[in-house]
């Protein structure tokens, strides 16, 4: 008994606590209508969440589309490797995407691997047999037989009905100008990825970096990128440096031109060159860029920096003598004058005349560390960093007095040409030192990254002293009428077996136009230019830079809508004449 | 009352399901008229870049030169032949025919011999053959 009430007691429980399912079940399965609200009330919720759910998928695939198909399409593109179009200023193209088609085949899927490799030569006649049967016998899922094939190959094959042989649309860069401005664009890669210049420069500066993400990238979703070359001028630039350089037989020759307020590259060559068409020769070492990569003595050109240096550290005016009359000695070397003048010269007959004294004796009032810290504040101890790939200067590590005296008329010190084309710039737009680019820049984003080099009174000395010498001295041969041009020559002997050579030279010329308000400089360079008939027996570099400096400005000035003037300008140095220094023109 | 309804109802799930199967083909329809579309427009696109660049190639000024130089005897410009304004440009001349002016001095405006009619002989003179 008192088992079975603990019996009892125990069944007690669940019994009530199963009441209230017992009752729910038997409400559904009741089949009266006016009893079954519940069961129909569960229906309708069961459905109602199946369809809630089609719903949202419906949804959520309207607003993202199918995710599988937009992976495939992902990596379709990626295969093709799109690249921006590069224009010119004028919005020219100077490179730009075409279609290709290339052909691959999937060697597990060839079923006679001999008779493929026999048709497939037949129609490419040009492969070699014996490894495209080697590249077959491997057991890769994929290999490539040949890229970029024409559209009537690309049928013959397909009417060969090979199994495993496939086609694949590629992109492949094309350079409609050829040589114009190849060391400025670079090449790139069977892979469409640049291997060197402003092509280098896009991959490393974001479109890797995209591609890697894997990014669905087209060539609409790409800006094309705007250089600040002009493809006109860049033209007939190169078309003239190269007829110079055959006319003076040099080794090799460069130039460029530069907006001065800018800082913008308008146009620049350095031959020999290639075509980037032909990608495998922009890496052949005799076809490098001389203008940044090269790095030379400027010879005389440098002697601009000195007096701007000497000029606006206010140690000297264009009114100061210095007594050139005698050598300079240093221990074991005599620095003597190339030019043999009188004893005594001004500062601006000194950059006329060329002085290796005179300009030696202007650095000297500076003292070596004031020259070392100018020289460096001019960008010219520190790799320049351009778009482009761009060399080490090389000057001495321990650079004492006999240095700077060196220096001061550009013996000793290397750089690269544009390099030193920067600094010309800086001396004659006000003192606003800008790094050069190669991409499109207002003048108001040129200022706010530039740092001031000299005084604005100085650089308008140095434009005086430049049209001084272009008017009277060594940079005679550039003074086109019309552009009041203001020029400098420099002719730097090479060094040949460790001493400087009196025959070899490395010739400059560096010209601005108008002097009374900058816009364009001009920079020619030639690689041992040889004496020709005209030149009197002549390698220095009026008379065959600064002769192809004159020809540049005349034919490209027009071009560049450089307005000529031919009246006098009035009252050009307009600091200099209140100071009555500049009163001499 | 509930039969009519009821017809009505299955007309309404026919009439739907006729309905839903029309969209569902209008749609593929256009989705593949889309996709062509959209084929057609990046082969159009690929045609233009193309064509850009080979007018580029053709018009590249070192070919453009070559040519020039080779069938044009063009000289390079003058920068005095340049004007900065239109004051500068000379002024037009008056209109003159000069080729008229020409034929006039030569009275090649003159009536000539040459026969107007049938009635006027056409024959050369007799006699001034020689053998």
């Amino acid at each position: 008994m008192t088992d079975d009430a603990a019996a009892h007691g125990t069944d007690a429980a669940p019994a009530t606590r199963a009441a209230p399912l017992r009752s729910l079940a038997r409400s559904l399965l009741r089949m009266h209508i006016d009893k079954s609200s519940a069961r129909i009330l569960l229906v309708a919720l069961a459905f109602g969440a199946i369809y809630a759910t089609i719903a949202g998928r419906l949804v959520s695939i309207g607003l993202n589309g199918d995710e599988r198909a937009v992976n495939h399409r992902a990596s379709e593109v990626v295969a093709n490797n799109p690249r921006p179009d590069i224009l010119d200023r004028n919005g020219e193209i100077l490179a730009t995407d075409v279609q290709a088609v290339s052909v691959f085949a999937e060697p597990n899927k060839l079923v006679d691997k001999d008779e493929a490799v026999e048709l497939i030569t037949s129609v490419l006649p040009d492969l070699d047999a014996r490894a495209l049967r080697e590249k077959f016998s491997k057991r890769k899922g994929f290999v490539w037989v040949k890229r970029d094939i024409t559209q009537a190959q690309r049928e013959e094959i397909y009417h060969l009905g090979l199994p495993g042989v496939g086609f694949l649309d590629e992109k492949r860069r094309i350079y409609p100008n050829g040589n114009a401005a190849a060391h400025i664009l670079g090449a790139v890669n069977t892979d469409n990825i640049g291997i060197a210049g402003i092509e280098k420069y896009i991959d490393a500066h974001g479109l890797e970096a995209l591609r890697d993400a894997g990014l669905p990238m087209t060539a609409e979703s790409m800006k094309p990128v705007q250089l600040s070359i002009d493809l006109r001028a860049q033209h007939a630039l190169r078309d003239e440096v190269e007829k110079g350089m055959e006319h003076f037989k040099a080794k090799a020759g460069g130039a460029a031109i530069m907006d001065v307020n800018t800082g913008e590259v308008i146009a620049m060559v350095s031959l020999p060159d290639f075509d980037p068409n032909q990608p495998a020769d922009a890496l052949d070492p005799n076809n490098i860029n001389r203008m940044t990569v090269g790095v030379f003595e400027m010879g005389s050109t440098y002697k601009a920096l000195t007096t701007a240096m000497a000029l606006d550290a206010g140690k000297i005016n264009l009114n100061s003598t210095f007594n050139v009359g005698s050598n300079l000695r240093y221990g074991k070397f005599t620095i003597h004058d190339y030019h043999t003048t009188q004893s005594v010269l001004s500062v601006p007959e000194i950059f006329l005349h060329s002085s290796n004294i005179g300009t030696a004796k202007e650095a000297l009032t500076v003292g070596v560390e004031g020259h070392k810290a100018f020289l460096k504040k001019a960008g010219q101890l520190d790799r320049m960093r351009t778009e482009l790939e761009s060399a080490q200067p090389l000057y001495p590590k321990h650079w004492v007095e006999l240095n700077t005296v060196t220096i001061a008329f550009g013996q000793g010190i290397a750089v690269a040409p544009l390099q030193a084309a920067m600094a010309v710039c800086a001396l004659v737009n006000g003192g606003h030192l800008e790094t050069p680019t190669f991409l499109k820049r207002s003048e108001a984003d040129a200022l706010a990254l530039s740092t001031q080099l000299i005084k604005p009174s100085t650089s308008e000395a140095m434009r005086y002293i430049l049209r001084l010498n272009a008017e009277k001295g060594s940079g005679r041969k550039a003074d086109i009428p019309g552009y009041f041009v203001g020029a400098k020559t420099g002719t730097a002997q090479k060094v040949i077996h460790g001493r400087y050579s009196n025959t070899k030279n490395f010739t400059t010329f560096t010209a601005i136009a108008p002097s009374d308000k900058p816009k364009y400089l001009f920079l020619v360079v030639y690689d041992e230019p040889e004496a020709v008939k005209g030149t009197f027996g002549f390698t220095t570099a009026a008379w065959n830079a600064g002769v192809v400096t004159g020809r540049v400005i005349d034919r490209i000035a027009p071009i560049l809508g450089l307005p000529p003037r031919f009246d006098q300008p009035v009252l050009p140095f307009p600091r200099l004449a209140s100071t009555g220094a500049g009163s001499k023109q | 009352m509930i039969r009519i309804l009821n017809l009505a109802a299955i007309c309404c799930l026919i009439g739907s399901a006729l309905y839903a199967y029309r969209i569902k083909y209008d749609t593929l329809y256009d989705l593949e008229e889309a996709a062509r579309l959209t084929r057609q427009v990046d082969a159009e696109k690929l045609a233009i870049a193309t064509l850009h660049g080979e007018w580029q190639a053709v018009s590249a000024p070192g070919r453009l030169q070559t040519l020039a130089d080779k069938y044009l005897d063009l000289v390079p410009l003058n920068v005095r032949q340049t004007a900065l304004s239109a004051a500068e440009l000379p002024r037009k001349q008056a209109e003159s025919d000069e080729i008229g002016a020409k034929l006039d001095a030569l009275g090649l405006g003159e009536p000539t011999m040459t026969p107007s009619s049938r009635s006027t002989g056409g024959s050369t003179p007799a006699g001034s053959r020689k053998p």
